[in-house]
């Protein structure tokens, strides 16, 4: 006689799942020192990170419109633009090394610092906050800044764009959990033309190296403007 | 039919970059006398907006478009003679790109909506990037990636800020359409701790458009590597319109009781950003990247005067308009100078008085205004500013606010005297200036000066009357 | 006598399970692979040499199987295989198992630098350093499960009023705490990505290079304590993730150790499918689970 042990298989603990498993996918990003499996990484956060609204208490009721949009989400952040990184990858020979300007153990430690940030915040905002979903919150947050950090640390510029990539994620997941009523709703969904920028950003990648032979596009070596 | 303004540029930018080199140039002109005659018509009211929910006529987004639109006539007549001469293999580019780039900032002007406002700050930023890479220099490149990557971060975080503001609404259980218009009307009743945070994240995100320090490291780099007539463009225009987008948000605080918060963080912004300026401004080795940098320091000069309030918001109007007219003439110069020596580094410059009489005329005249002298603008914007902190009793950040704009003008007087009078080690002309190139400086410090002395009711009556809804006033 | 009876059952399977290893990379290398009883075999080879060693070494150098293999064997006794209760338990049997084991690796280290090799002095430099950055990762967990059940033993971890599984309370947290555990596993027990057992060059060894000078029981002791000690680590995960639950207690067995051999598979996915992390990135490898479990723990305490 074998069944399920006393399972709470609610919508609500896969949601939670889900957030556990962005926030992996946040420190594998911290951690990653190779370009190809920092894509995979980000393809799995923009799935992961686009199906959380199907798995809230308060999306229950969702219009066909934000389904299709989520839907177009799934797509665009999840196949989309990782297929796109690699072809950039693939297609201008960027050196597979991340070179960290700040090192892997030192960002790891950075994420640790964004999680207690984002836990305090989000328990400092407890008293206006509409929902009562602490943990989508905290991860929001933790995204969102561990994002801008990426953004900073790294050298080149396809993992400048992967930073970006996570921080908008992080922004999506709070317009999430902020969005209470039809109007914020509508706001998160606008959300999308951040990923154009995305899209664009890749493509200067690519088109710039093909039409003028620049050997690499690491920002590094772009370093010729500066104040003396 | 308001949204003209923004169709027929959009509509002939779009055929300009298809078209050949000579009838996008006359595209471009027409267009531009097309679009300031359109503005003229909307400012006296004459044309309604076709979607109410979207766009809306402004006092301040009325006169940020007439100053777009002013200056955008005179950069492309310039900007026609410069392209020919700075043989630019990708000219129908420009043409198509500056169409299109004066869209969206007309856009900007008119949106009346939140996200319709987020969407054309997020235009102009995409519709501007390929007029920075316009040299296919490595250095380009670096200028364009930088631009793109800042703004867009300050984008998101300005995305951010509107979720908050539309969740203040939430919490406060309002329902009305997200426009700065009907939030106007019930902004008492949003929730305030939402709002605050909101405001924050729209000053940083739509700040770093504008140039305010910290986040200001961009526009050097991308204001330098532009081809001149872009630089202008940049400085004269775009700015202004990322300034709206702060001055909306702080419109919507000061509406909902909360103009305090707000305006200390404009002056805090204000003040950081002419400080930086005046360090920066120091030991710049180009002359264009100096500009850059004074552009900086008046965004904190208007940011710092819409905080204080009172007198002072009057004189950041002045200052928005003047800074306009006097930063895209000093550009325009500068194009030449950077024509004429082949080089941006002051080093690389000198004699200007001799070698280029007319450039020089334009350039040390546009100098002088941008400095604060007298008969340009500036001077009285500068001046009603001062008056108007030292009448709201900010002794300190007034005492701040003179200290910079003096080491400004003593880092800047340094180059600029370096480039007009010391002797030039390799004077050799590679571009004769020409009348063509200079008249359009000419006939924007020729604005500032008649603006000085005499300011048309209309135009004084709009800015009262947009400075009203923040506080402000001649009065006090 | 079930607990007695599960005891002697794992200590006899124990070997066995990292067969499935071998078999699961054979498998993805294309070859058949050695026979599942391939350690029985090696065991009886070993236990019927004699032991050679060094005259510069100590009895410290002997000292050191004898030690780690009673330590993992104890390790046994603590455990609940299934859902049989362990043979000891008591309140706290969680630090002592973790120090236990602490004093395993002390004297194995210990009998590696007594042999006076440079290599071996460098693989116990390595082992030491990566085992403390690993025990940040464990004594979280632990914080963490007490929070959860208010207990230091492994028994009440798993049978008392909360019990600790990825199907019930705070579940959606412990994936993550699964993954950690699985990192520090491989760390525990020298597994790809961190080391790697197979390696044929002494320089780019962590565990296997403190073992070069045994020889004979000796190395046969040391062998079977690692097994051990990985079946308790797969033992620790099989609890967490198993999902089913049975009345029987035969049922029940059965099918916890059908989980644990889906533990030991994936240990062989992963060693199929990435190679060994470069020296300077494996402490990165090592400091994830930490900073995951620690996001866990935050989230459970009273912070929120």
């Amino acid at each position: 006689m074998i069944h399920l042990s006393d399972a709470l298989l609610s919508i609500n603990h896969l949601g939670d799942a889900l957030l556990s498993l962005t926030v992996l996918s946040v420190l594998l990003s911290l951690g990653s020192n190779r370009l190809r499996s920092l894509i995979t990484i980000m393809a799995f956060q923009g799935i992961v990170v686009s199906l959380i609204p199907f798995f809230l208490e308060h999306h229950e009721q969702m219009s066909t419109s934000s389904i299709i949009l989520l839907q177009v989400m799934l797509l665009v952040k999840g196949l989309l633009i990782p297929g796109f990184m690699y072809a950039a990858v693939k297609k201008i020979k960027i050196q597979l090394e991340v070179e960290p300007i700040i090192g892997y153990n030192a960002s790891l430690f950075a994420g640790l610092i964004f999680i207690l940030l984002a836990a305090f915040i989000t328990s400092r905002l407890h008293i206006s906050l509409p929902v009562e979903n602490d943990l989508l919150m905290v991860t929001a947050i933790t995204t969102l800044a561990a994002g801008l950090f990426l953004l900073m640390s790294r050298h080149k510029a396809l993992t400048q764009v992967i930073g970006y990539l996570m921080m908008e994620n992080g922004i999506y997941l709070i317009g999430t959990a902020l969005a209470k009523e039809t109007h914020t709703m509508y706001v998160v969904e606008f959300g999308v033309l951040l990923d154009l920028l995305v899209g664009i950003m890749i493509m200067g990648i690519i088109v710039h190296n093909i039409n003028s032979s620049y050997d690499d596009v690491d920002t590094a070596l772009l370093g010729q403007l500066k104040d003396n | 039919m308001l949204e003209l303004i923004i169709l027929i540029p959009l509509l002939t930018g779009i055929i300009a970059m298809f078209l050949p080199v000579r009838l996008g140039r006359g595209i471009l002109i027409v267009t531009a006398l097309l679009h300031l005659q359109l503005t003229v018509f909307a400012w006296l009211g004459k044309i309604a907006p076709a979607l109410p929910r979207y766009f809306t006529v402004t006092n301040e987004g009325m006169l940020v478009l007439l100053v777009t639109s002013f200056v955008f006539l005179f950069i492309s007549l310039y900007a026609i003679s410069y392209m020919s001469e700075a043989e630019i293999s990708s000219e129908p580019i420009y043409n198509g790109c500056t169409l299109l780039f004066l869209a969206t900032m007309s856009m900007v002007t008119m949106a009346d909506h939140l996200i319709v406002l987020w969407i054309a700050i997020e235009a102009t930023t995409l519709m501007s990037a390929p007029l920075i890479f316009l040299h296919r220099s490595k250095t380009a490149l670096e200028a364009t990636w930088k631009y793109v990557m800042i703004c867009s971060v300050g984008i998101a975080l300005a995305l951010l800020g509107c979720f908050f503001v539309v969740l203040a609404m939430d919490i406060g259980g309002v329902h009305v359409p997200i426009t700065f218009t009907s939030l106007g009307t019930v902004a008492l009743q949003l929730d305030p701790v939402w709002l605050k945070a909101g405001f924050i994240f729209l000053v940083i995100g739509y700040g770093t458009k504008m140039g305010l320090a910290p986040m200001h490291t961009w526009l050097p780099d991308a204001h330098s590597e532009a081809p001149s007539p872009a630089s202008a463009l940049l400085s004269g225009a775009l700015l202004n319109c990322a300034f709206l987008g702060v001055y909306r948000a702080h419109q919507l605080m000061y509406q909902a009781g909360l103009g305090d918060f707000s305006a200390n963080i404009l002056i805090g912004f204000g003040l950081v950003s002419m400080l930086i300026a005046a360090v920066f401004i120091f030991n710049q080795t180009g002359y264009k990247r100096m500009l850059a940098y004074s552009s900086i320091e008046n965004m904190g000069i208007i940011a710092f005067g819409v905080g204080i309030g009172g007198l002072a918001t009057y004189g950041a109007m002045l200052h928005l308009i003047h800074h306009s007219l006097i930063k895209s003439s000093l550009f325009l110069s500068s194009g030449n100078l950077l024509l004429g020596y082949g080089s941006k580094l002051v080093a690389k410059t000198g004699n200007m008085a001799k070698l280029f009489p007319k450039t020089f005329t334009a350039f040390f005249a546009g100098f002088a205004g941008i400095s604060g002298f007298p008969p340009f603008g500036i001077f009285i914007s500068e001046l009603l500013i001062i008056m108007g902190a030292f009448q709201q009793g900010r002794t300190i950040s007034v005492s701040i606010f003179i200290l910079a704009l003096v080491l400004i003008f003593a880092g800047a007087s340094r180059l600029v005297t370096k480039m007009c009078f010391a002797s030039c080690d390799d004077p050799e002309i590679l571009v004769e200036e020409n009348l063509a190139r200079t008249l359009p400086s000419y006939a924007l410090l020729l604005a500032s000066i008649v603006l000085c002395i005499w300011l048309p009711d209309s135009l004084y009556q709009t800015i009262l009357s947009a400075i009203a809804t923040i506080g402000g006033g001649v009065n006090g | 006598m079930e607990s007695i009876v599960s005891f002697c059952f794992a200590v006899l399977i124990a070997p066995l399970l990292p067969a499935v290893i071998q078999k699961v990379k054979a498998y993805f290398a294309g070859k058949q692979g050695p026979p599942l009883l391939i350690n029985y075999y090696t065991m009886i080879k070993l236990f019927k040499k004699g032991s050679v060693y060094s005259t510069s070494t100590s009895f410290v150098f002997k000292l050191g199987p004898v030690v780690g293999f009673s330590t993992s064997l104890m390790m046994l006794l603590f455990f609940p295989m299934g859902e049989v209760s362990p043979l000891f338990s008591f309140h706290g049997d969680v630090l002592i198992l973790f120090y236990l084991m602490g004093l395993g690796r002390f004297f194995t280290i210990l009998a590696a630098l007594d042999t006076a090799s440079p290599f071996e002095g460098m693989g116990a430099a390595r082992e030491a350093f990566f085992s403390t950055l690993a025990e940040a990762t464990v004594f979280c967990i632990l914080i963490l499960f007490f929070r959860l059940t208010g207990s230091l033993s492994f028994n009440e971890f798993f049978s008392g009023p909360h019990v600790i599984n990825l199907m019930g309370e705070y579940g959606a947290l412990l994936i993550l705490v699964v993954v950690g555990l699985y990192i520090v596993m491989l760390t525990e027990n020298s597994r790809v990505p961190v080391d790697d057992p197979a390696t044929h060059l002494e320089l780019t060894m962590i565990h296997e290079v403190m073992i070069l000078d045994h020889s004979g029981p000796d190395l046969a002791l040391i062998e079977m304590g690692a097994w051990f000690k990985l079946l308790f680590y797969a033992g620790f995960l099989a609890r967490l993730i198993d999902p089913f639950h049975s009345e029987n207690v035969i049922v029940n067995s059965l099918l916890f150790y059908g989980v644990v051999t889906f533990v030991y598979m994936t240990i062989g996915l992963v060693e199929s499918i990435t190679a060994r992390y470069k020296m300077n990135l494996v402490p990165k490898f090592i400091l994830t689970p930490f900073i995951l479990v620690f996001f866990v723990a935050i989230l459970t305490m009273g912070v929120l």
